[in-house]
């Protein structure tokens, strides 16, 4: 059985105007046709502004060793803290001015992207893995399968994530390889969840039966039958916890257990910049403001894939 | 004390007030980063340890600031019957600030106690050369040292507390970390465990006690582990006085008109400790001297003192502080900053595309990320593995990490045997151990010949810098920020003389 | 009732017993725990006495057994680095997180479910969309770089609130709506969707047609079937707030138990680090479980 907390649980981390996971709906009929889905995203306001960030932010990471003005790594000590063009003694040499070891701060923000977008990417594809197959096999099987992974669900939501992070990173010691598999081993509760509901709503459907008749074993089942049809919802939780790891990772950098320095991570540039927070604010608030932008650009995206493939599941 | 109930929290919080700081209330109330793990002075290594002792206890000796002579303190006179007996006669009409009488009992408990595993001391160099404490009459004791150390009463003067014997017994140690006892000008009255220490002036403090009486009524210290909170309360007004100020901030404080920033150099001294041994890694690379040669060559001191430290601290080439008696620097191989010559070494030492490696610090992280970014730009990845002190000097002393950034304030010590020694001389912190430079450091530390003493230390020095065992860095200057009400005074030695403070 | 009653409770001490596993595996993944305990300065023979001591010579099925028993007496041992007693530190420290977490949701509940009500009433308008949009925004920043962006503008330069630590009720302020901030749009949703479905359901729309007011409508039928998920969705909320403090009192200095572990994690100082995962998860498991059944009193329908 899925508590009601469990989905209190989940539901908790959503943006705005998703429905409790298990109304992730499939439409009755087994696909919509690429193109209408086509035609509700380009109209739909919040996956433009969301893709269109987002898509603005991964061409820059990737661009940035071409666009970059300086080595995010070269510090030179005796031109610290110069703040922004739009400042007193900003200079064009170094647009957004330069950090506490005289690095430029554009450059390391453009790296940084990289990086942000790398753990997100990696840590949603590790607890996507997980969490699906966990969650097919609890959806499709039912039963003791059932019962077994809602008692690993309700364990996971238990542990505190972000201590448990943390004691794990300090064990292993902080770096960006760890906090990737530390979050991908931590954040799939939601993949499961979303997973077991939109493999049960599906399994006693016409075309499963079929295919079962047909002989098809249940790995090819789930492959080919199933596994296409709940990616839509799949997706969405996917940049949802795209965005959750981002932020994670953030924080862990912030209290010094996620990437080191010298990588420009976002969230170790704000936990750099904090001394410097009262007098040279620029420093906290340009990291912050990037992160802000992109998660919420991932936030609005996934929302408005859900509302653009299911829009029935809307209220 | 902590609330037992949420509905007794909330009352307590909505009718009370915060212990209000400043001259209005004649509470000096001052920050820090760390708490001692044990407030002990014994029983501690960190620098908000040694402040506590030194306004809440006294020491046998008195070490003039401005003279550098040796004042009678809790002993009124000493005389060396031999190179290894020193007799001292103790003051009458001392008392503790539980009461008891101050007497010879209590200085020959101390220092036989602290001597003893059981006591689990912290700060053995402080009271490893002595070798036994005897009460000689009931006004005097002698006290006998394992081998001859010209620095005895210089310890005798520092970082070697007198405690209560009587009431030590009686609760032990950990009774005494809860509720310490001492004789010093200041009494604590509470110590809260992660929050701070609160004390009070101590009424019957001695006439005559070279550190004077004090004129603020009540001292609180309070921890606060971030560097941002504690400049914003001193900003706003919560907290009084806040030192180690990064100088960028400092700078910006000045312009404030309630506040005073006052910049001192320190004795204290930045170096790294190179693994030399290689136990931290297979096949470490920092066992070849061309390496360690290398790691110091890539490092622009210099224009690191200019611009990230800046104030008064100084360059440092021999490992001590060079105003340290014994600090030899003349001589002593210099490692100006020269990429190219550190790259080329890599390369001889078969590394030319360089390595990964650990580094590990306590402190002021932006210098650990600024050589971070030195090592880096002549392809050595360092790794930065940032913890507080007691996990630092534990992965150090385990052999976890290949690089230490350490620093190291001699105890306020002034003399070399107060840090080569530490470092060096075959101890737990000694990650080198060369048997030359050992039994050089052992030569300097006991005789007691001024000029043999200069001489084994300037081969012990020159050695470790010519095999490059360890990188001095530099010295560290200090920022102190306080209140505009506040008369306040900074001494080298990094130990904030509260007593000696007053309101204007 | 009674049948769902006991099923919860068994997966409730299911869960538990997998948590304590899992805190006691953590503790003894962090090393030579009789060296830890020894510390830095004890010689061999003096660790093998404490491994003989602390019983950390038996096989580790012994050791779980032993350390259960003790746990459930809550005798977590010695910390590493105050010689104090684990259960000590956690009792002086709890009451603050607890303080804080309560005031956060007091302060989450008091904007998110008024909000949410009038985002129902008023549909599809500018206050919809507003809400809407402050939740995405909330849900979009870091909590700590909100944290420090509060300190900026509230205590530095207005001066109205101070800036760290928890002698008073103000000192909870900034940091209850910093944690707050983050448990809104979860509870302005549900509000919302919970307050429209019961809005055009069909017992509210009898109500309209007998010449109800509409505001003893909106408060005496509709709010009081909407909150009944938020009650879970709270209990939630609070603990995750409980777990979720560490940024928070970390930038506010709170000396809460988050900050305790994460300075106990700093200091490798693994006994504490145990002690409050497990504690923390228990009083989630026993927040939820109270939660589920309190719903399954409310709405049947939750039973199956």
């Amino acid at each position: 059985m899925t508590l009601p907390t469990d989905r209190a649980a989940l539901a908790a981390t959503l943006p705005p105007d998703t429905d409790s996971p298990s109304a992730a709906v499939i439409p009755a009929a087994a696909r919509s046709p690429g193109a209408i889905v086509l035609g509700r995203f380009m109209r739909h306001g919040g996956c433009l502004i969301g893709g269109g960030l987002l898509g603005f932010i991964v061409l820059a990471a990737l661009a940035a060793p071409l666009v970059a003005p300086h080595d995010p790594y070269a510090q030179d000590v005796s031109r610290r803290l110069i703040p922004p063009l739009w400042q007193a003694k900003g200079t064009w040499d170094h647009i957004l001015g330069t950090d506490k070891l005289g690095r430029d701060y554009l450059s390391r923000l453009l790296y940084g992207a990289q990086i942000s977008l790398l753990i997100g990417v990696s840590a949603a594809l590790i607890s996507g893995a997980i969490g699906t197959f966990l969650g097919v096999c609890a959806g499709y099987f039912g039963g003791r399968v059932d019962a077994a992974v809602s008692y690993v669900v309700t364990t996971r939501l238990a542990l505190p994530v972000v201590l448990v992070a943390l004691a794990m990173a300090s064990l292993v010691g902080g770096s960006l390889k760890v906090v990737v598999l530390v979050l991908g081993f931590l954040l799939w509760d939601r993949f499961a969840v979303v997973a077991r509901a939109a493999t049960q709503q599906i399994r006693n459907q016409d075309f499963i039966s079929a295919a079962r008749a047909s002989g098809l074993t249940n790995l090819r089942i789930v492959l080919q039958e199933i596994l296409p049809n709940i990616a839509n919802a799949l997706i969405v939780v996917a940049t949802l916890e795209m965005a959750h790891a981002i932020l994670l990772e953030a924080a862990l950098s912030f209290l010094g257990l996620g990437v080191q320095p010298p990588l420009p991570s976002w969230g170790l540039m704000i936990a750099e910049g904090k001394q410097y927070m009262f007098f040279q604010p620029w420093v906290i608030t340009i990291p912050g403001v990037a992160l802000l932008v992109l998660v919420l650009a991932i936030n609005l995206l996934g929302d408005g894939l859900r509302d653009v493939t299911a829009p029935e599941g809307r209220n | 004390m902590p609330p037992r109930t949420l509905v007794a929290a909330l009352l307590a919080s909505l009718l009370a007030g915060p212990a209000l700081a400043g001259k209005a209330n004649d509470t000096l109330v001052y920050a820090s980063d760390s708490e001692p793990e044990n407030v002990s002075p014994y029983h501690n290594s960190a620098r908000e340890g040694v402040i506590l002792a030194r306004n809440c206890w006294d020491t046998l000796v008195y070490r003039n600031t401005k003279t550098g002579a040796y004042e009678p303190m809790l002993a009124t006179s000493w005389k060396w019957v031999d190179d290894t007996t020193l007799d001292l006669v103790i003051r009458e009409g001392v008392t503790f600030h539980n009461g008891d009488a101050l007497g010879p009992e209590d200085v020959a408990f101390t220092f036989n106690y602290v001597l003893t595993p059981e006591a689990r001391t912290v700060t053995r160099q402080n009271v490893d050369w002595m070798k036994s404490t005897e009460v000689t009459g009931p006004h005097s004791v002698r006290i006998h040292l394992k081998q001859p150390f010209p620095a005895a009463l210089e310890y005798l003067a520092g970082p070697t507390p007198i405690f209560p014997a009587a009431y030590f017994k009686k609760v032990g140690l950990d009774g005494f970390a809860k509720a310490p006892v001492g004789s010093g000008p200041y009494k604590i009255v509470s110590v809260d465990s992660g929050r701070g220490v609160k004390m009070e002036r101590f009424a019957q403090y001695w006439a005559g006690s070279p550190l004077g009486t004090p004129k603020i009524g009540k001292l609180e210290f309070r921890v606060i582990p971030d560097g941002e909170s504690r400049m914003a309360e001193l900003m706003t007004g919560g907290v009084d006085w806040i030192w180690r100020v990064p100088s960028d901030q400092a700078d910006q404080l000045r312009a404030a008109p309630n506040i005073t920033i006052l910049n001192s150099e320190t004795m204290r001294v930045g170096f790294l400790q190179f693994d030399t041994l290689g136990r931290a890694k297979e096949n470490s690379p920092l066992k070849d001297v061309r390496v360690r040669q290398a790691i110091s060559y890539a490092i622009d001191r210099k224009a690191m003192v200019d611009n990230l430290v800046r104030g008064s601290s100084r360059v440092m080439n021999a490992l001590c502080f060079i105003d340290q008696f014994g600090c030899v620097d003349q001589g002593v191989m210099r490692y100006p900053y020269d990429p190219a010559k550190a790259k080329a070494l890599l390369k001889d030492a078969g590394y030319p595309n360089g390595f990964e490696i650990d580094l590990g610090a306590y402190r002021e992280r932006d210098y650990a990320e600024a050589v971070i970014g030195y090592l880096g730009a002549v392809g050595i990845k360092a790794r930065l593995n940032y913890l507080r002190y007691a996990a630092f000097r534990d992965t150090l002393r385990s052999g976890k990490v290949s690089i230490g950034y350490q620093t190291w304030g001699s105890f306020s010590v002034n003399d070399v045997s107060a840090f080569a020694g530490v470092y060096f001389r075959g101890g737990e912190e000694d990650l080198t151990k060369d048997p030359e430079v050992i039994a050089d450091l052992q030569a300097g530390d006991s005789s007691t010949d001024p000029a043999k003493r200069k001489e084994a230390y300037g081969k012990a020095l020159g050695r470790i810098a010519s095999q490059a065992y360890a990188l001095p860095m530099f010295s560290y200057s200090t920022n102190y920020a306080f209140t505009s009400d506040l008369t306040f005074t900074a001494q080298p030695d990094e130990v904030p003389r509260f007593y000696a403070a007053s309101w204007k | 009732m009674l049948a769902f009653t006991l099923r919860r409770i068994l997966v409730a001490f299911a869960v538990a017993f997998t948590v304590a596993v899992a805190s006691f595996l953590l503790l003894h993944l962090s090393g030579d725990l009789a060296t830890s305990i020894a510390g830095p300065d004890a010689s061999g023979p003096q660790i093998e006495q404490i491994r003989r001591d602390y019983g950390l010579d038996q096989p580790l099925l012994t050791q779980f057994l032993a350390w259960g028993w003790k746990a459930l007496h809550l005798d977590f041992g010695n910390s590493f680095y105050f010689r104090e007693r684990v259960i000590d530190l956690l009792a002086a420290r709890l009451p603050i997180t607890l303080y804080l977490g309560v005031i956060a949701l007091a302060v989450a509940l008091l904007v998110a479910i008024p909000l949410g009500v009038l985002a129902a009433v008023r549909r599809d308008t500018w206050i919809d969309r507003l809400a809407l949009s402050v939740s995405v925004l909330g849900q979009a920043m870091p909590s700590f770089w909100f944290g420090l962006t509060l300190i900026l503008v509230f205590s530095v330069n207005l001066r109205w609130l101070p800036v760290s630590g928890n002698a008073t009720w103000k000192h909870f302020v900034l940091p209850a709506v910093a944690l707050g901030y983050y448990a809104m749009p979860a509870v302005m949703r549900l509000t919302r969707n919970g307050m429209l479905e019961v809005l055009s359901s069909d017992f509210v729309r009898t109500a309209r047609a007998k010449g109800l007011p509409p505001r003893k409508i909106l408060i005496r039928h509709a709010l009081r079937n909407a909150v009944i998920p938020v009650i879970a969705l709270a209990a939630v909320q609070f603990g995750f707030m409980l777990g979720g403090s560490i940024v928070i009192e970390a930038v506010f200095s709170l000396q809460g138990l988050g900050q305790l572990a994460w300075e106990s994690i700093a200091r490798n100082d693994f006994p504490v680090v145990q002690a409050i995962v497990l504690v923390l998860a228990m009083i989630y498991i026993a927040l939820t479980l109270a939660a589920d059944l309190l719903n399954a009193f409310l709405d049947p329908r939750l039973r199956q």
